[in-house]
């Protein structure tokens, strides 16, 4: 069994293959909710309610939030570790980060799945 | 790292001249903080969007707001940055356009993209 040192050479894929992944769903999500939005005219509530109505529509939508939630943690992580030098700040910034992008999943959670109807 | 030399440190923000594809990193990071802080404003108008007709025409009321529509498109335009160059990032990923040649020119690219979708997008919407 090899011991690897702390620093390794794979810390950090899980990171980087997220990052690539929720990119990817975003992406391919975002572009296919863009053309549909240019072609329809703009809905009224009852269109709005009912575009959001099928269970399928709302995990996608949930699944785009919960990608971008993963995201903008690596991201905004990646910007901590580089322009955050004390300790004490960069712990603090990334621990009131993780607990805000927790939140923020919660209540996407609550609007679209368990919180719906409203 | 821990020998304390004395190498002489130039950052002079207006003196160095950053590269084109520095400009274009500099700028994925700047939009994607940008719209992670609109995440919370963006949960919460589909949070009242949906919760009735009323809070529904209140809330497209305020989007249509002059502010607001400024606002909107300050962030399409800092998505379409973000996505351009998040798609060029992936390209470099699996090795396409990692010469400094094609490289420059993709930044460029992202740029050109950029400023086109704020055009039509400008010309649309405001």
């Amino acid at each position: 069994m090899t011991l690897r040192p702390t620093g390794s050479a794979r810390r950090g894929l899980g990171e980087w293959l997220a990052q690539r992944l929720t990119a990817l769903y975003m992406g391919g999500l975002g572009m296919v909710a863009v053309i549909y939005l240019l072609l329809v005219p703009a809905p009224d509530y009852l269109q709005w309610k009912g575009w959001l109505a099928g269970i399928a529509v709302r995990v996608a939508v949930s699944l785009f939030f919960a990608s971008a939630l993963v995201h903008a943690w690596v991201g905004l992580r990646s910007i901590y570790m580089d322009y955050l030098k004390p300790l004490w700040l960069r712990v603090t910034v990334t621990a009131v980060t993780l607990v805000i992008l927790l939140a923020l999943g919660l209540w996407t959670g609550h609007i679209l799945l368990w919180g719906f109807p409203p | 790292m821990n020998n304390k030399n004395k190498r002489p440190v130039y950052l002079n923000l207006f003196q160095i001249r950053l590269p084109v594809a520095g400009v274009v990193s500099i700028l994925h990071r700047i939009t994607g903080v940008v719209m992670v802080i609109s995440l919370p404003l963006s949960l919460y108008a589909l949070q009242q969007s949906l919760a009735s007709a009323d809070e529904y025409a209140t809330v497209t009321g305020y989007l249509s707001l002059p502010g607001v529509r400024v606002l909107l498109m300050v962030l399409a335009v800092a998505l379409a940055l973000h996505f351009l160059a998040g798609v060029r990032h992936l390209l470099l990923d699996i090795d396409v356009g990692v010469t400094r040649r094609v490289a420059r020119w993709s930044a460029w690219a992202v740029l050109a993209g950029t400023g086109l979708t704020a055009l039509v997008f400008g010309m649309r919407w405001l």
